[in-house]
């Protein structure tokens, strides 16, 4: 699978502090790509890099084939991209907006007043976009943002925390547009603290901290090898010190806690691992008189994997 | 592909990103509410132009005499219009932007930055035209309703020529210090003080002192001088500097082989004493309008060659 990003030991300093420190990312085209860290660590740094605004102190960058720093406005015609918090002139109204900035990218006209037509009505902003941008809401603006970045019909979609701002009937719509336009192909990168959200809609992610990459990958697997995919509460009748044996050497469990008569097994695969660990437990000559399956979810592979990488 | 053929497509690109970027700057001016406040400032000083001799002679019962060259004596746009209308289109074209964040989805879509540049050059040369083409108007229509019919109106079109390139000056110190400042306070400040400096500095350099020359590379009123043809004074207070450039520029045209003399006052020695003039050097006019130009277009390409290089390698860390 060809990548729509690629960072090679991007650096970015700004004065003695390192925002970005050697960089390594790779984000396989027609994914949607979640780029984690907590505040600080270099995320909007980096976009703003892909993007153009700021020039690397080292490294490369690769976006959808080209070198950033020298195609400029070239490769800028195949991104779309919405900062974080976007602001755009008040004086204008949303379609004004939306109009001028499909003729920066040359859009025809007939063909702008379609796609615009279009894309107000998936972002929810239409009946509004002859209002002045100055009387729109915050999460207005955020849909306008969402509009305009996808109104060149880009490769590359590069969102800086797009849910900022929204209310949980405006979170749900952007994670439906998010879906709905990888579906059609385009690689969508997604920087966000959300990770719920990116849950719910990344199939991969990057987490960094303090410029650098700690982990990368489809999201399963990240969850999976940093936080152990499931966790699953047992409590047996008896022969609890046999059982704990038996299913520490299964090959799919990570761990095993011992909590009064209970125990708690973490597994670092994401599947059902009750029906096996039942087996083996009754074989065993075990007796399962209490089960509680749960997955692990994103949040504690980003929280052990930042705390570990603190301490 | 032809090689011809890109061209092509590249220009038509270009133009049509050009095109975008005035739309999106003009939208911007027309709707700024301090460019109806200078419009509105202009139109009143314009008004009191027209109206003051009419006022003062019902006041001391004297009638009003038709003048055919009241308007041309009275065209080119006194300093304060040049400046307000260069501040209100520029002050924060550049440095609002970045203030606002609004320069962040902008910066973002495929267009250079020389261009965004040049869009927002033209549209607020366009705003400020279209602003001189209403003023001028009221002045001739004014003109011939108190002064009745008006001679040399066919001087109007390069009198505005003239006041652009005098507001260009002014647009272009603004465009500079905002695109290096990236403040808009601090742009409006160093505008004015630039502006109080060149015209009122300047002014009483050249009253006082015979090293006055040195002004007429200051933008702004430069030295200030009588205009003689034939040895016979035909005008008082010439000011050669960048802001008269619509003044000169008329006055050669009516007065092709004038000469500009500089004088300086030099003051009694007892306070009863009235100031002496004293003539220091004369000049062609032509020269004096040669050089205005040469000096205008001198500020103007450097100061936004300084605007382009400080845009062109900002980055955007907010």
């Amino acid at each position: 699978m060809s990548l729509a990003i690629e960072t090679i030991d991007l650096t970015k300093r700004y004065g003695n502090i390192v925002a970005v420190n050697k960089l390594n990312i790779r984000v396989k085209s027609g994914t949607i790509h979640g780029f984690l860290g907590p505040n600080g660590a270099g995320k909007t740094t980096t976009i703003k890099i892909l993007v153009g605004l700021l020039r690397p102190d080292g490294g490369r960058v690769i976006v959808l084939g080209e070198e950033i720093r020298e195609s400029g406005p070239k490769v800028q015609s195949r991104i779309g991209y919405m900062p974080e918090l976007p602001r755009f002139p008040k004086h204008l109204k949303g379609w004004e907006l939306l109009d001028i900035y499909g003729q920066m990218y040359c859009i025809p006209s007939q063909e702008r007043k379609s796609r615009i037509r279009r894309l107000l009505e998936i972002v929810g902003l239409k009946g509004r976009e002859n209002d002045f941008i100055g009387e729109y809401s915050k999460g207005m603006q955020q849909r306008l943002g969402i509009a305009q970045a996808l109104l060149s019909e880009p490769d590359l979609v590069i969102l800086d925390e797009p849910s900022i701002g929204l209310d949980p009937v405006g979170m749900v719509d952007v994670r439906e547009i998010i879906k709905d336009i990888a579906r059609k192909g385009v690689t969508v990168f997604i920087s966000s603290h959300l990770l719920s959200e990116v849950e719910q809609t990344c199939t991969h992610v990057s987490i960094i901290n303090r410029g650098v990459c700690l982990a990368e990958g489809p999201l399963g697997d990240i969850i999976g090898k940093i936080a152990g995919s499931s966790v699953l509460e047992i409590e047996v009748a008896e022969g609890l010190d046999k059982i704990i044996n038996i299913v520490r050497d299964l090959p799919f469990v990570s761990a095993v806690q011992v909590e009064g008569s209970r125990l708690i097994i973490e597994s670092h695969v994401r599947e059902d691992i009750r029906p096996k660990i039942s087996r083996a437990i009754t074989e065993a000559g075990g007796t399962i008189i209490y089960m509680n399956m749960r997955m692990k979810r994103l949040e504690e592979a980003f929280i052990r994997l930042i705390r570990g990488e603190d301490r | 592909m032809s090689g011809e053929n890109i061209r092509e497509m590249r220009r038509l690109k270009m133009t049509t990103q050009l095109l975008a970027i005035i739309r999106y700057e003009l939208l911007w001016n027309v709707r700024k509410k301090k460019l109806l406040g200078a419009i509105a400032a202009a139109f009143i000083i314009t008004t009191l132009t027209l109206a003051l001799p009419v006022i003062f002679g019902s006041v001391y019962n004297r009638p009003i005499k038709s003048d055919p060259n009241y308007v041309i004596s009275n065209s080119g746009s006194g300093s304060l219009i040049l400046f307000l209308f260069a501040l209100v289109t520029t002050m924060n074209s550049i440095s609002g932007e970045f203030e606002s964040g609004t320069i962040i989805p902008l910066l973002a879509k495929p267009i250079s930055r020389t261009l965004i540049l040049t869009g927002k050059i033209i549209a607020a040369i366009f705003t400020v035209l279209a602003a001189y083409s209403l003023l001028y108007a009221y002045l001739v229509i004014g003109g011939i309703i108190l002064y009745g019919p008006q001679d040399n109106l066919n001087l109007i079109p390069l009198c505005m020529l003239g006041d652009m390139l005098s507001t260009t000056v002014w647009m272009s110190i603004i465009l500079a210090t905002g695109a290096l400042s990236k403040n808009t306070t601090l742009t409006t400040v160093i505008g004015v003080i630039t502006f109080l400096a060149a015209n009122i500095g300047t002014s009483i350099i050249s009253f006082f002192t015979e090293g006055a020359w040195i002004l007429h590379y200051f933008p702004g009123n430069g030295a200030t001088g009588y205009i003689k043809t034939l040895g016979i004074i035909r005008s008082l207070n010439l000011s050669t500097g960048t802001d008269n450039i619509a003044k000169i520029i008329i006055q050669y045209m009516l007065n092709p082989s004038a000469h500009v003399t500089y004088v300086k006052i030099e003051m009694g020695g007892t306070q009863v004493s009235p100031p002496i003039f004293r003539e220091l050097y004369s000049e062609p006019l032509s020269l004096v309008l040669f050089r205005a130009l040469v000096v205008a277009a001198t500020y103007i390409t450097a100061l936004l060659l300084l605007a382009w290089y400080a845009f062109k390698k900002t980055q955007v860390l907010e």
